[in-house]
């Protein structure tokens, strides 16, 4: 099993709107992130999956052998938030993988890979 | 709101620089050392496609009611750094149900030479 544990930085989610290209302000503006509701800035659901998809790598033997992944964004994580990661084989070239923060509600559900044979 | 499923959007080339790769691999703990991240479809299938759904006046999408659902990548191969490649988005499918409209976007990212490098679903909700 691979797991990782990861306390979520406005840092981190600016880094990563700035390379994959989502600049949505609902991620790097707290005021606007307010004014449609939200507590705060939230992560991408997107840099959750990448986070998932490193630790699910690392229980396949290299990114490389990811052939297929997918994921339910299931709940908003904020900066300090902390998300553990977890991926586990689960025979047949699955792994299932579990993202829960810190009071143990999941934020990606349905959450599996697909390696190669 | 006119149902645009089954629509076609333009391709879209997408560079996939050395830089910016390892910019993506750092925010999300890989090894930069480790090539193109597998989600780095995210910027090269992704991102390079759903602006042209999110500004298609035919779909009329509520930006500030968006909701990513879910997300799946299927990869053929990953590619390298260096590379440049093409995206085309497809509305595969575009339902309202329980006031809730249900978008999927499906993008095909092709090498130089024109074979399949990946395949994006995006799930998108947009409340009312």
């Amino acid at each position: 099993m691979s797991e990782q544990r990861v306390t979520f930085t406005r840092e981190q989610i600016a880094a990563y709107a700035e390379a994959s290209g989502d600049h949505n302000p609902i991620h790097l503006d707290d005021e606007f992130a307010r004014s449609v509701g939200l507590p705060s800035v939230i992560a991408h659901g997107m840099l959750q999956m990448g986070i998932a998809a490193t630790v699910a790598a690392e229980a396949a033997g290299g990114p490389g052998r990811l052939r297929r992944m997918s994921v339910r964004f299931a709940g908003m994580v904020v900066p300090g938030d902390t998300v553990t990661f977890t991926a586990m084989p689960a025979g047949d070239g699955r792994i299932e993988i579990k993202a829960v923060n810190q009071r143990g509600e999941p934020v990606l559900t349905k959450a599996v890979a697909e390696v190669a044979p | 709101m006119v149902a645009v499923a089954g629509k076609t959007y333009p391709a879209v080339r997408f560079d996939i620089e050395q830089e910016r790769v390892a910019e993506f691999a750092r925010a999300i703990g890989a090894d930069p050392e480790d090539g193109v991240p597998p989600t780095f479809a995210a910027a090269y299938a992704l991102e390079a496609t759903a602006p042209q759904l999110f500004g298609d006046e035919d779909a009329a999408i509520d930006f500030g009611k968006l909701l990513h659902a879910e997300q799946e990548f299927e990869w053929h191969r990953h590619p390298r750094a260096g590379e440049t490649v093409t995206s085309v988005a497809r509305v595969a499918s575009d339902a309202s149900r329980r006031g809730m409209r249900f978008v999927t976007l499906e993008t095909d990212t092709s090498d130089a030479d024109g074979a399949l490098v990946c395949r994006s679903r995006a799930l998108f909700v947009v409340r009312s």
